[in-house]
């Protein structure tokens, strides 16, 4: 199986169809594509051995080429609550700030999870932040709350932690619960653009990258039945409707599934019945169930061990 | 008294102390209410759920009526008041009073100045307008004290106890039942306050 490599491709919107039709010759994927005004953004799957083909007609077409790392993986940014204390700083510059590196973010906020004795969160919440590769939380500025109150927050999250929060001098192993913490992103009320604050951004990119690659790297071992762009190329073909859906990402790609957003009651069946090439349906594949969110289809596809086979 | 010539924010933790002091300067920069504080503590305590607050308020004016911000003249023959603006920042206020009672089909403009109210009783109407409440800079101030208060306040703490006299304000909100000695507290911070609390 040939090894893909997310990319980020920025340029006018002049010729671009030239580096679509490339990235089907080559068999790479097209993620997503942003039009706006007269600049497109592709983020794109490239085949290892092909990049630098990508490379060379992306300089020809005056564009910008940059590794994509996120590209793939959609991560739940929760806030406590929607209150105007969390957003739109910084609960929004995080989600925005991921966004940059490729990945797709959904902001979610807690209906309960202010406070310190009283913040809750509940089972619908926790299984739909569960339905997302990675979680970011954003809490505030107190060591206390953050060491102490708010991991209950995590009881029943099953995927990576993130933790972003004020003090600088926190360390990972003292939430319990978080795979990873970053400091300088507390509660603020300006935009997050002081050099301190930007470089507590990269830096949460940097690392929620490295989850990801781990979480990659596991995947690598015991590999799926099928890659998810996979699914979503196929989806755009046998599914037309897909088309008609006005969601930034209609088809939002998962490190083990996708998340296809189209109501599921009437398109599940034809979602469980795609064929692919080698004679398999999804359904064989994959499970597909009812979305948390907005009764979307999200497809998890299943392991090779799982099945026996991958195609 | 000066704005802001007083402005502590304790916590135990240095850093945190930081935080909590940009979140208050940003919000009293949006609210626009940094002119009318003079002075203002707070105090931090997240390991027993609490935050307390007493500001010291500045003159803030005074009630502004339509002869404050405006001439206001009489053309009996063709029935009109003509009020011609000298102070443009209460134009809003004022024509909202003015389409409340002679709607918006008696009010012109014919320039940004000048605002021309067709009516039977010119000169009554005059007199009325002349005295007519136009803002009151007191109650706005209230209202964006309480945002203010609201907005600083970590999110959880929902249980709020507030004064507000004359140019005092109290605040004190915490996440359990509040304790008679956190109000007494806030309220021994706000005596600092007034004898100078200069640091």
């Amino acid at each position: 199986m040939a090894v893909l490599l997310p990319y980020l491709y920025t340029g006018g919107v002049h010729k671009h169809g030239l580096l679509i039709e490339l990235m089907e010759d080559l068999g790479g994927y097209i993620i997503q594509k942003v039009v706006t005004g007269t600049e497109v953004n592709l983020i794109m799957l490239v085949p290892e051995k092909d990049v630098d083909i990508v490379k060379k007609l992306s300089k020809e077409l005056l564009g910008i080429l940059v590794e994509a790392p996120l590209t793939g993986v959609e991560i739940a940014v929760v806030s406590p609550t929607l209150a105007s204390h969390h957003l739109p700083h910084s609960a929004c510059d995080v989600a925005e700030y991921l966004r940059h590196p490729g990945a797709n973010t959904n902001m979610l906020g807690l209906a309960r999870g202010m406070g310190r004795r009283v913040s809750l969160s509940m089972d619908y919440e926790r299984k739909l932040i569960n339905e997302h590769d990675i979680a970011v939380f954003t809490f505030g500025s107190f060591s206390d709350c953050i060491t102490k109150k708010k991991p209950k927050l995590f009881e029943g999250i099953e995927i990576p932690i993130v933790v972003t929060g004020g003090p600088s001098d926190l360390k990972t192993e003292d939430i319990q619960g978080a795979d990873l913490y970053v400091g300088n992103i507390g509660r603020v009320s300006h935009r997050l653009r002081r050099t301190e604050e930007v470089n507590a951004l990269e830096n949460l990119n940097q690392e929620v990258s490295k989850i990801a690659d781990s979480i990659r790297k596991q995947q690598a071992r015991d590999p799926l039945a099928v890659l998810p762009a996979r699914v979503m190329k196929e989806i755009e073909n046998q599914v037309p409707e897909i088309r008609t859906v006005l969601s930034p990402a209609p088809l939002t790609l998962q490190l083990d599934g996708v998340r296809v957003k189209l109501p599921y009651d009437q398109f599940h069946e034809k979602i469980e019945k795609l064929e692919f090439d080698e004679g398999v349906t999804l359904s064989e594949l994959a499970n597909i169930s009812r979305s948390k969110m907005k009764n979307y289809i999200l497809i998890k596809i299943k392991s090779k061990s799982d099945i026996g086979f991958a195609i | 008294m000066d704005s802001l010539e007083t402005f502590v924010v304790e916590s135990a933790i240095d850093s945190e102390t930081e935080f909590y002091r940009k979140i208050i300067e940003d919000n009293l920069a949006s609210l626009k209410l940094a002119p009318a504080i003079g002075r203002i503590k707070v105090v931090l305590r997240p390991e027993d759920s609490l935050f307390q607050m007493a500001i010291i308020l500045r003159d803030v004016g005074t009630r502004v009526t339509t002869i404050d911000i405006a001439d206001v003249e009489t053309k009996p023959v063709a029935g009109e008041v003509v009020i011609s603006i000298k102070k443009e920042q209460y134009i809003p206020e004022l024509l909202v009073k003015l389409w409340e009672r002679y709607g918006k089909a008696n009010i012109s403009q014919p320039d940004r100045w000048t605002v021309t109210i067709s009516t039977d009783k010119p000169a009554e109407e005059a007199e009325f307008i002349k005295e007519m409440l136009i803002a009151d800079p007191r109650h706005r101030l209230h209202e964006n004290l309480v945002d203010f208060a609201i907005r600083v306040t970590p999110e959880g703490f929902r249980v709020r106890y507030h004064l507000y006299k004359g140019n005092r304000f109290v605040f004190v909100a915490s996440e359990e039942t509040l304790e008679r000695e956190w109000i007494e507290e806030a309220g021994a911070m706000l005596d600092e306050l007034m004898e100078g609390g200069k640091k």
